[in-house]
């Protein structure tokens, strides 16, 4: 499928307010006007945005610990999510879920997940209930090279495949030439192959691996894989190979010289401005609505309540009934 | 309401069949759930199809966080585990996912799923094969707790828990699937939280759960008309029918508390506590508890017996606060 101007800009503009949104998280961290630190996905943000490209409200998708990218391409409204951030009563959650257990069904966002892995089986679940009702709608589960290895996951790649659920996995390789886990450098190694969608045939299932820095890249294999979950044919699993870029923002949304290399904005819109798309004028003015943006979310979270100390019991079970 | 004795096992089929009737939303998956030799899902399947009633791999992790979302995603799973002891390899899936993602999610989201379960000892299948845990899974908030212990109860709470929009975890001692009685052909509830007074009495409260009714009962009726015995069983231990047994203690001023699950920090422990919070005044002797102690269980039929709760015991324990 070909991208019209329109669609190119608008991939563009979904990474720039990831990276936007997480800047201002960055800098609210350090300021301490948060009430946690918590990992972000600078450096992946081609990935949310060229796989949610493909998806409506009605997908849903299982984040995981570093689920800022995933929640903002699928839609999530920034001021309930900064609100929810900063812990407030107008938060998406009411300040209960924080980043790692983020739920927003309105887009179906159905769980940032506080546990490696831990989101992968019950969105197979979310696939399982679309396959029932058979309305053609698909689900696209996260995790990293780490939560790859998780018994959970490699069990629900296989139950995925046997019951061929509408479900493409999404694996951000985030070690792509050296092992590292937590951002470290590891003595032993945690994947025992290159790659992990060489695991894909043991599962059944159709697997490659890409550039998750070249959100085109991204666009292609992900519209492939979802076509074929959304007409029957069964899951795959799709590896994505990233940079975690964290070292050089403070704040700004530029990269440095040695991030510029797998900064996936840097290379689109050197890509967009050869092509004349993304003159620096649209440029500003993308950045510029996009920071005004956030700006809105902040003010927003900042003059938000705090949940009453009562909602603590609240919602340990369903309110009501049937 | 047209009554007829079944089994236990029978009475849990019924409860599936009437309720899948008229909800399309609700799946059963599991472990073995198509075939014909399980009582409870018997027939299910060519009732009501293969996409609504599959079995699972042999991965509870997966089966189990699969029927977590399709809760969220608005079905109504009962998802079967074979043994609770396999639950052990599925925890996070229970006690991170199932157990907290309507609280986490600040209620955006609810989870009506109801994990089946198989319980129990005296079967001598070893230590990883006997265990009950509901006061593990009591332990942890944002689970309903269920054992029944009549065909009766387990037909009505069964369809109360398929009702629930919250998680609920069912607990079937295995014994039980045998055992008859009588039981109303059409539907029913028995509401979760609601205690059953299955003996009255005036001389001592013996709370009771699961297969260990039965014991209780047994010993009740060997001591009449000697001691009153009343026995009470909660029926659900989260939600927990606390008034049912503070008013029988301010009642007999005895209490003795059988369980098969393990003694230490267990169900048994926090009926104890509870009555010595809100009772204290009321008892007469110290509480006397018959659980299983903290030992794995073994194969030995004779060793096994010897850990678990029985008739004996509790009539032992009676003697014991009666003084």
């Amino acid at each position: 499928m070909s991208l019209g101007e329109a669609d190119l800009l608008g991939l563009y503009r979904v990474m720039i307010r990831i990276r936007v949104f997480e800047n201002a998280v960055r800098r609210l961290m350090r300021e301490g006007r948060m009430p946690a630190r918590f990992g972000l996905y600078t450096g992946q943000e081609a990935v949310a945005a060229g796989v949610s490209a493909h998806l409506g409200p009605g997908d849903q998708i299982g984040s995981t610990h570093r689920p800022l990218g995933h929640l903002i391409a699928k839609g999530c409204d920034l001021n309930r999510l900064m609100a929810e951030l900063c812990g407030k009563a107008t938060g998406f959650n009411g300040g209960k879920a924080g980043p790692y257990h983020l739920f927003d069904p309105s887009v179906g966002v159905l769980g940032a997940n506080g546990v490696v892995g831990g989101s992968v089986p019950m969105t197979a679940g979310y696939a399982l209930a679309d396959q029932l009702r058979a309305n053609g709608l698909v689900s696209v589960s996260y995790f990293g090279e780490g939560g790859s290895n998780q018994g959970g996951v490699q069990e629900t790649l296989n139950l995925a495949a046997c019951w061929k659920l509408p479900i493409v996995f999404v694996c951000e390789n985030s070690s792509p030439e050296v092992q590292r886990m937590l951002g470290h450098e590891i003595d032993y190694p945690q994947l025992s192959v290159d790659r992990v969608s060489l695991r894909a045939a043991n599962y059944g299932m159709p697997g490659s691996t890409h550039d998750g820095w070249d959100v085109l890249k991204v666009y292609g294999a992900a519209g492939r894989a979802i076509r074929r979950a959304r007409r029957g044919g069964g899951p795959t699993l799709l590896e994505f190979r990233v940079h975690q870029l964290e070292g050089n923002l403070e704040g700004r949304i530029e990269a440095n010289e040695k991030d510029r290399a797998w900064c996936p904005i840097e290379l689109f819109k050197a890509k967009l401005a050869k092509e004349d798309i993304l003159t620096s004028k649209i440029d500003e003015m993308i950045r510029e609505e996009e920071a005004a943006a956030v700006q809105r979310a902040i003010d927003y979270a900042m003059s938000s309540p705090e949940p009453e100390l009562d909602e603590v019991y609240t919602d340990v079970f369903a309110r009501g009934g049937r | 309401m047209k009554m007829r004795e079944i089994t236990f096992g029978e009475a849990l089929n019924e409860a599936h069949m009437l309720e899948m009737e008229h909800d399309p939303s609700i799946i059963v998956f599991g472990e073995n759930v198509s075939s014909s030799w399980r009582a409870a899902t018997k027939g299910l399947k060519e009732r009501f199809g293969r996409e609504r009633v599959r079995d699972a791999p042999i991965t509870e992790t997966a089966f189990i966080g699969a029927g977590v979302g399709a809760a969220i995603a608005g079905m109504r799973p009962i998802v079967e585990l074979m043994l609770v002891d396999f639950g052990l390899v599925a925890m996070d899936q229970i006690l991170n996912q199932m157990a907290k993602s309507i609280y986490i999610s600040g209620g955006a989201v609810r989870v009506p799923m109801t994990l089946r379960v198989l319980t129990g000892a005296g079967t001598s299948s070893g230590a990883t094969h006997s265990e009950s845990l509901h006061g593990l899974f009591a332990h942890m908030p944002g689970i309903k707790v269920v054992v029944p212990s009549t065909p009766f109860d387990a037909k009505g709470l069964l369809i109360s828990c398929i009702r629930d929009d919250s998680p609920k975890i069912f607990m079937e001692h295995r014994l039980l699937y045998p055992f008859k009685g009588h039981v109303p052909e059409e539907s029913y509830t028995v509401p979760l939280g609601v205690a059953n007074l299955v003996r009255e009495g005036a001389d001592v409260t013996v709370v009771a759960t699961g297969l260990m009714v039965h014991e209780a009962v047994k010993a009740a009726d060997e001591l009449k008309p000697d001691v009153g015995v009343e026995v009470i069983d909660p029926r659900t231990l989260v939600p927990l029918d606390e008034e049912a047994i503070l008013d029988s203690i301010r009642k007999t001023g005895r209490l003795v508390v059988v369980d098969e699950d393990y003694r230490f920090c267990g169900f048994s422990a926090e009926v104890a506590a509870i009555v010595a919070e809100k009772a204290l005044g009321s008892l007469e002797a110290p509480v006397e508890r018959v659980a299983t102690p903290n030992v794995p269980l073994p194969y030995n039929p004779s060793l096994e017996r010897h850990l678990l709760p029985s008739k004996e015991k509790v009539i032992v324990a009676i003697g014991r606060v009666m003084g």
